[in-house]
């Protein structure tokens, strides 16, 4: 296939064309589905030709028929119908409750609600939606220092894919062909620490500076019998919708995705118990789930198409061959690793990342003497990181998505930086003391 | 009850329709945008669909036993068409997200030029999207004869969605590929004099 | 560099043997052809979803691939047909026989020529085993039975056999069949089902499968394979048969291997369906077969050429 002799400049120099020009256009503001997309483009025209061109939109094709994706509109729908309920307000008017003099105290228990939705689904989007229409409004609404609430939005709603089920570790089971029940095992104690990790640091800033988290003032204190009142009222529907949903899955009566649906029932049935319900309010539930998914699924179709036009033009096989090339030490191999994964979880989404790079690392990993189990955690943390690390972080454009409109890109990713430091940090960790991850096993 | 009048009310929950503030992050601006607006209206309800049916299949599953064959297909060509259709309902919304740096520092008139640029660089994406669209739904929808023959699932339901899916997406890139064109056309046809908020974000 | 520089995907992620097999297959047609070919093979999605395979080598973005025709059943059910015959074969080397030396190779190049494509040669992945958290000891057993099955003949066959089929993608496999939304699913080989973890639920697996034989086709663009020199025709198909029989001999051994581990576990029942019930569940699947020849010519065809093979040596 004749292309425009593009090819001619090597895999190499191709490499670095492709992401000087993803930079390049970023800069002009053109959208983010359409920068990776015209870059692949772009690539596939001048490197293999018209004849080509037929494999971006297979790559589409593949990717708004996949299954597990089917979940995010689901979430999404939940998200946009408690939205236009009172009943997030309620819940979080009684977590304001329940933190009562603690500074910080709705951030720390929204970090707790994340774990829970981290248990009730195995992708990131739907979660970052969810918490994004109902925490971040209402933290900004408590007074919440802007950053905290978004960090916390982000970090927290990454966690789906680090506590079982999780979609990443079930492709990392296959790819690596080990035991998805091990992975799963393995990734609870680092998917804790960083949930805690995230509770210690919004502590420690609010301890220091209350007013990041403003505690509930004396004036609105109330006697304790009303408290309880106030406490039940909120977490009441909250705790029936999580409980349907998590009852679904444990229960074996519905798969991970279908449990999503049962959710949305849950809520519609709480909307119509409390009265809230009306057809406009459906009407406008669904315009505004579409209207999400419209936004945060494109920048996945873009990142999907460079992915097949890499992989193609022999990216992997340029990626092997520089670490291959290193010769050096067995941890300074997985460190190289890691740095490699990082900078892909600049650009790519996490399943490209798993298909271009495990495929190269696993074997190497497994011929170094180390367990592809705790490569796989490693591999889990790693793409936390690539959820919030800009310049392509989902978790950062479903959030955008969602927030208020005074809050730019810009502001989600510098919130998103002390995050970011703890997820490097627990990583190390897990790299310095793999015990930690995998006692659970022995 | 609750002690809600004493919050501040700083941040509201997002509403659906685009808030009149700023021109530049919201609302449609050609007439097209307008009839995607409302064409939407309609095609949000799938997920509404796609949630029920599975629902259903949960229920025939569990309760009786007897699972469909049609639920878990139809939800994920429901979903598909959702995504693919939400290109260009982002696009006349303008709620494609984009680094606005540049933007935000550049004045009235570098903003246009840039405006042109994405125009420009929308209008080949777009093109090249509809090239390769078609070649994939005419692959589709055609046997190796070149006679029409839609493509199946090869299910055991096997319903033709394959096939319509590719179409979907044809019309979703086709229809992207004129609101880039009309937006072009705009930019060009709107040489900034005004305030700069009108100007921003195409 | 190499005269032909080709790019083949699979049906497999990287880590699975069928890959490893594969790729030592393009690596013997570097060396049998003196560096003239030179293969790339990639893991499944790596360029285009699985399912579009055909349409990619079709097209000329992939040279050729090394896959589950039954992927392309929705384009023809011939591909189903021919990719999965479910219930006809005891041993994937019965399926080879047939295909190398009993026709059915070139009724799979009269249904995917027209396409762009010609197969080089035919492969098969080994009889798969059934992983079930209820034991399968007879037919009867399937009766209610909530099992996963994917695309091609697989459904209307257990539907006919009295389960109760659940068309779920692969991905929710583990999960579902972990927390018991399903009893049992059409999956993979035995192997890689231990290797996964997945008998720690599904503790009855059924092995030898008694179900689902996939054909590993690899197919190469047919302008390519026309333009080719006859040596290098030659190489293609010889090492493609080399790797067939590899294939077999590997994975069987591995599968040997995972059995005698799972054996060892006092917890994990593995059910090796008797005779008369196999039996038992090939008469009903052929019902099935008679269904699908009436569907065009060359199912029909394939259908007739079948069952005459099987009929002649005995097994039908
Ligand atoms: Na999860
Ligand atoms: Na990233």
């Amino acid at each position: 296939m004749g292309g425009l002799g593009l090819n001619a400049m090597g895999i190499e120099y191709g490499t670095y064309l492709l992401i000087g020009g993803i930079f390049g256009l970023l800069l002009t503001g053109l959208p983010l589905a359409f920068v990776t997309g015209l870059v692949a483009l772009i690539f596939t025209f001048g490197w293999f030709g018209p004849n080509a061109l037929p494999l971006i939109t297979s790559r589409v094709y593949g990717f708004i028929t996949e299954y597990s994706l089917v979940a995010v509109p689901m979430f999404v729908f939940m998200a946009s119908l408690l939205d236009r309920s009172g009943i997030a307000k309620d819940l979080f008017n009684s977590m304001r409750i329940l933190a009562g003099r603690l500074p910080g105290g709705v951030a720390v228990q929204t970090l707790v609600v994340a774990f829970l939705l981290a248990a009730m689904s195995g992708i990131i989007g739907g979660e970052i939606v969810l918490l994004g229409l109902l925490a971040l409004p209402q933290m900004l609404r408590l007074g919440y220092d802007r950053s905290i609430a978004i960090g916390v939005v982000c970090a927290g709603g990454s966690l789906g894919t680090m506590i079982p089920p999780s979609i990443v570790l079930i492709i990392y089971g296959l790819i690596a062909s080990v035991s998805i029940a091990d992975t799963f095992a393995a990734a609870v104690t680092p998917g804790t620490i960083l949930m805690l990790s995230y509770v210690a640091y919004v502590l420690f800033r609010c301890l220091r500076n209350p007013e990041l988290g403003p505690p509930l003032p004396e004036r609105d204190r109330l006697p304790a019998k009303e408290r309880l009142v106030v406490i039940a009222t909120g977490l009441f529907w909250p705790v029936i919708i999580i409980g349907i949903v998590l009852g679904t899955i444990y229960g074996g009566i519905a798969s991970v995705t279908e449990a999503a649906a049962m959710g949305v029932v849950g809520v519609l049935l709480a909307i119509v118990v409390r009265g809230e319900f009306s057809p406009k309010l459906l009407q406008q539930s669904v315009q505004h789930t579409i209207d999400t998914c419209g936004m945060i699924i494109w920048i996945g179709v873009g990142a999907a198409i460079l992915v097949g036009v890499y992989n193609l033009m022999g990216g992997n096989r340029f990626v092997s061959a520089t670490i291959l090339g290193l010769d050096a030490a067995p941890w300074v191999i997985i460190v190289v690793m890691m740095v490699i994964l990082g900078v892909l979880g600049l650009f790519l989404d996490w399943i490209g990342i798993a298909m271009l790079a495990l495929p190269i690392f696993v074997p190497i990993i497994v011929q170094l003497g180390y367990d592809p189990v705790w490569f796989g955690v490693l591999f889990a943390i790693n793409m936390q990181v690539s959820f919030l690390s800009p310049p392509f972080g989902p978790a950062a454009f479903y959030l955008k998505g969602v927030a208020p409109k005074e809050i730019s890109l810009q502001n989600i990713f510098m919130a998103l930086i002390p995050f970011i430091c703890i997820q490097v940090a627990v990583l190390a960790l897990i790299i310095a003391f793999p015990e930690v991850s995998m006692w659970i096993l022995r | 009850m609750t002690n809600e009048p004493s919050l501040p009310d700083a941040v509201e929950p997002l509403k659906d329709e685009p808030n009149s503030g700023d021109p530049s992050e919201d609302g449609p601006i050609t007439g097209l945008d307008r009839l995607i607006g409302l064409a939407s209206r309609a095609i949000a309800w799938l997920v509404f669909i796609a949630t029920a049916i599975s629902v259903y299949e949960v229920f025939m599953r569990y309760a009786l036993n007897s699972p469909t064959s049609w639920v878990h297909e139809t939800t994920v060509f429901l979903i598909s068409v959702i995504f693919a259709l939400g290109g260009p309902i982002a696009l006349a919304r303008n709620k494609h997200i984009r680094v606005r740096i540049l933007y935000d520092l550049a004045g009235p008139r570098m903003r246009w030029v840039l405006d042109i640029v994405n125009g420009v660089l929308t209008l080949v994406f777009t093109f090249g999207m509809t090239y390769a669209a078609w070649l994939m739904f005419f692959t589709a929808s055609h046997n190796p004869l070149g006679e029409w023959q839609l493509e199946r699932s090869g299910t055991s339901w096997n319903p033709p969605f394959p096939a319509i899916t590719k179409g979907v997406i044809l019309l979703a890139v086709a229809i992207m590929l004129v609101q880039a064109l009309m937006h072009l056309f705009h930019t060009l046809t709107h040489w900034p004099r005004q305030t700069p908020a009108q100007q921003g974000g195409r | 560099a190499a005269e032909y520089s080709w790019t083949f995907q699979t049906s497999e992620t990287n880590g699975e043997p069928q890959f490893e097999i594969k790729k030592e297959w393009a690596q013997n047609v570097k060396t049998m052809s003196g560096g003239r070919i030179e293969i790339e093979i990639l893991p499944v999605n790596a360029v285009v979803p699985a399912n579009q395979t055909l349409d990619a080598v079709a097209a000329g973005i992939l040279q050729g691939h090394l896959t589950d025709p039954s992927y392309f059943s929705g384009k023809d059910p011939a591909f189903g047909m021919i990719g999965n015959l479910v219930g006809a074969w005891g041993d994937p080397l019965e399926f080879l026989e047939y295909m190398k030396y009993n026709g059915g190779d070139e009724i799979y190049n009269e249904l995917v020529e027209p396409y762009g494509l010609h197969l080089i040669g035919s492969a098969a992945t080994g009889l798969e085993s059934l992983p079930s958290s209820k034991p399968i000891r007879s037919v009867d057993d399937l009766k209610g039975l909530k099992l996963r099955a994917p695309e091609g003949m697989v459904y209307d066959i257990f539907s006919k056999a009295g389960a109760t089929p659940v068309n779920l993608p692969g991905s929710e496999v583990y999960t579902s069949l972990e927390k018991g939304v399903i009893d049992a699913a059409d999956y993979t080989v035995f192997a890689t089902n231990q290797a996964q973890g997945l008998h720690s639920f599904a503790k009855y697996p059924a092995y030898p499968g008694f179900h689902s034989l996939p054909m590993v086709s690899v197919s190469i663009n047919k302008q390519i394979w026309d333009g080719l020199p006859d040596d290098l025709k030659k190489i293609l198909e010889v090492s493609v048969d080399s790797m067939a029989y590899e294939m077999v001999a590997k994975l069987k051994q591995r599968d040997i291997k995972a059995v005698a581990e799972a054996r060892k576990d006092p917890n994990i029942e593995i059910i090796d369906l008797p005779a008369e019930e196999r039996a038992k569940f090939r008469n009903i699947a052929r019902q099935e077969w008679e269904v699908w020849a009436k569907k065009n010519a060359i199912t029909q065809k394939y259908y007739d050429s079948v069952t005459a093979y099987l009929k002649e040596n005995g097994m039908m």
